[in-house]
C-alpha cells in the first residue's frame, strides 16, 4: 500500500540526507515507496522544494534534487540555509 | 579600448561574413564584462579547454528549469563573467513579435543581463546570455509583470514548444499549429516549469511535411500536418506552369536562367515513390503511393494542395547526437484529427501515456527515442496502446520486428504435434 503525502515527504527527505552523493536524481525517490506513482513522487519532490526542504540542481540539460544543506553552489556558499 | 590581448579572436574579425567579435566588440562599449568574455574565450583558444562551468543551484524560486547556472573558472582574471547565467524566456507562438515588445526585452536585458541575446535556441526560446545570480529574481518580476512573458523549459522538463507559422501565413498548414502550441503550453505548465522525467522532452508542431521547425529531427514528439484523401490537383494550372506562364517554386529559385520548366524532371522524377505521371496533359498522381512529401506541391503550388481530410502525423523520438549519433523520429501514429474542439484529447492522451511509461522506466538521461531503441518499436507500441500498422514497416523484409503473441492469434500456437507428425514427417 502507498505511504501517506506526509511519510513519503518524510522519507524522500531522509533519503537525500543520507544518500552518499549529495544530488539525487527523481528516479532515485521512486525505490522510497515502490507503490507511489512517478507522478505522484514528481509532485510531493516539487512541493519539498517550495517548502525549502529540497533544492534544484540543474546542469541545464538535468535536473536533479539536494538538501541545501549538502550542496556548495558555485559562488562558495553554503547552501542557503546555511 | 580593448580590455584584453585577443589576437587569435581577432582573426575571426577579418572576412565578408558577420564577426560574432565584432559584434562582442560593439557590445562591450556599453556593457564592459563583454570585454572578460572576450578576454575568457582568448584564453580558452590558448588552453585549448573551456573556462565555463555548467550548472548550478541557480534560478526563479519555485521553477525547476528556464535558468541554466554558468560560471567562469578564472574568475579573478575575469571578474566581469564571474557569473554568467543564460536564462530562456517562452517565445510566442511561432515567434510572432511586435517591435515594441523586442525593444521591451532588449532593455530588460540591457538591464539585468550583458545585452547579448540568441534569438533564438534550437529549442525556440528566446535565450538571454550572461547575468548575475542576483538580478534573476528582479528580472523574473519584471519579464512577467511589465511583459506579460514567462521563462522557458530547461533540464528535465518539457522544453518549451515551439511551432510554424502554421495557418497564419502558410496556406499549406494541415492544422492550427500555433492554437495547439499555445493551448499544450499553457496546459503542461507545470511540467514546463518543475521537472519530472528522466530527461528532457520537447513538443513541436508542423502544419506539413516541409517541416519548417524541424520537429522530425528535434522532438521527442513531432506532430506534422498531413492528409489523409487525395491531392488536389488543378489541372489548368499544371498546364500554366508547363507552358512556362507560372514560375516553378512560386519563383523562389529565379535568381538565376536554370532553363524552361521540365515537369518530368523536376516533379514527377523526384517523386520518393514515383506515383506520378502524365497521361496526354494530364498530371496523374497514384494516392495510393503518395508518401506525403510535398514536393511536387512546393515546386507547383498553384496547380497542387494538400487534399482536404487534414490533420496530422504523430512521430516520436528524435534527438541530437549525445549518446549513440542523431536518430529522426519514428512515425507512430499515421493520422490523427488535431481539433480544438474536443481540446486536442487524442493527443494529449498519446502524449500522456508514453509519459507515463517512460517516467517509470525511462533511465536516467535517456531520451524516449533511446529508450524505445532499448525495449524495441514493437513493445513500445504495445505500451502505448497502438496496434502494429502497415506503416511502421520502413521497408519491406528489413524490419519484420512485430511477432505475433498466444492471445492473438485464434487458437493459440498450441498444437497437437503427434497430429501434425501424421501429415509432416520430421
Amino acid at each position: 500500500m502507498a505511504l501517506s503525502k506526509e511519510e513519503l515527504k518524510a522519507v524522500i527527505i531522509e533519503k537525500a540526507k543520507k544518500a552518499p552523493k549529495p544530488q539525487l536524481y527523481l528516479k532515485d525517490f521512486y525505490k522510497c515507496d515502490p507503490d507511489s506513482k512517478p507522478r505522484i513522487i514528481k509532485n510531493i519532490a516539487n512541493e519539498l522544494v517550495r517548502e525549502g526542504e529540497l533544492m534544484y540542481w540543474s546542469s541545464g540539460s538535468t535536473t536533479m534534487y539536494a538538501r541545501p544543506d549538502r550542496i556548495k553552489d558555485e559562488e562558495g556558499a553554503q547552501g542557503v540555509n546555511d | 579600448m580593448s580590455k584584453h590581448d585577443t589576437p587569435m579572436l581577432d582573426e575571426l574579425e577579418k572576412g565578408p561574413w558577420p564577426s560574432f567579435v565584432t559584434d562582442l566588440k560593439r557590445q562591450a562599449e556599453t556593457k564592459p564584462e563583454c570585454w572578460d568574455i572576450l578576454g575568457q574565450l582568448e584564453l580558452s583558444y590558448e588552453d585549448k579547454i573551456t573556462h565555463w562551468k555548467h550548472g548550478g543551484i541557480v534560478g526563479i524560486f519555485g521553477y525547476g528549469g528556464g535558468v541554466v547556472g554558468r560560471y567562469s573558472d578564472v574568475p579573478d582574471r575575469f571578474p566581469g563573467v564571474e557569473h554568467f547565467h543564460t536564462v530562456r524566456v517562452n517565445q510566442p507562438s511561432s515567434k510572432y513579435y511586435s517591435t515594441k515588445f523586442l525593444r521591451g526585452i532588449c532593455d530588460l536585458w540591457e538591464k539585468y543581463g550583458s545585452g547579448m541575446t540568441n534569438m533564438h535556441g534550437s529549442t525556440g526560446d528566446m535565450v538571454l546570455l550572461g547575468t548575475r545570480t542576483e538580478n534573476l529574481e528582479p528580472l523574473f518580476w519584471d519579464l512577467t509583470h511589465d511583459l506579460n512573458q514567462d521563462i522557458g523549459g530547461s533540464g528535465s522538463n518539457l522544453r518549451t514548444p515551439s511551432c510554424c507559422l502554421g495557418q497564419s501565413r502558410c496556406e499549406f498548414a494541415c492544422y492550427d499549429t500555433q492554437e495547439i502550441c499555445h493551448t499544450l503550453t499553457n496546459h503542461y505548465q507545470d511540467e514546463l516549469h518543475r521537472p519530472a522525467f528522466p530527461y528532457k522532452y520537447k513538443f513541436k508542431f508542423s502544419g506539413c511535411a516541409n517541416d519548417c521547425v524541424a520537429a522530425i529531427a528535434r522532438s521527442d514528439l513531432a506532430v506534422i500536418g498531413t492528409w489523409k484523401d487525395d491531392i488536389r490537383i488543378d489541372q489548368a494550372a499544371v498546364k500554366e506552369y508547363i507552358a512556362g506562364n507560372y514560375p516553378a517554386n512560386a519563383g523562389a529559385h529565379a535568381g538565376r536562367d536554370w532553363g524552361a520548366f521540365d515537369i518530368q524532371k523536376e516533379v514527377i522524377d523526384l517523386c520518393p515513390t514515383g506515383c506520378m505521371s502524365m497521361e496526354g496533359d494530364e498530371l496523374k498522381v497514384d494516392n495510393s503511393e503518395c508518401t506525403r512529401c510535398m514536393h511536387c506541391i512546393n515546386v507547383m503550388p498553384r496547380a497542387m494542395r494538400p487534399g482536404k481530410e487534414q490533420g496530422a502525423t504523430i512521430c516520436m523520438g528524435a534527438k541530437a547526437p549525445i549518446l549513440e549519433g542523431a536518430q529522426f523520429a519514428t512515425m507512430i501514429i499515421p493520422f490523427v484529427k488535431v481539433e480544438k474542439e474536443n481540446e486536442y484529447e487524442e493527443i494529449i492522451n498519446v502524449i500522456e501515456s508514453v509519459w507515463d511509461w517512460w517516467m517509470e522506466h525511462g533511465k536516467n538521461r535517456e531520451r524516449v527515442g533511446e529508450a524505445m531503441q532499448r525495449i524495441g518499436l514493437a513493445n513500445f507500441l504495445s505500451i502505448i496502446g497502438v496496434d502494429p500498422l502497415p506503416q511502421h514497416i520502413r521497408e519491406p523484409r528489413s524490419n519484420a520486428y512485430i511477432f505475433w503473441r498466444d492471445e492473438e492469434v485464434p487458437g493459440g500456437f498450441e498444437r497437437d504435434i503427434v497430429e501434425f507428425r501424421k501429415r509432416h514427417a520430421a
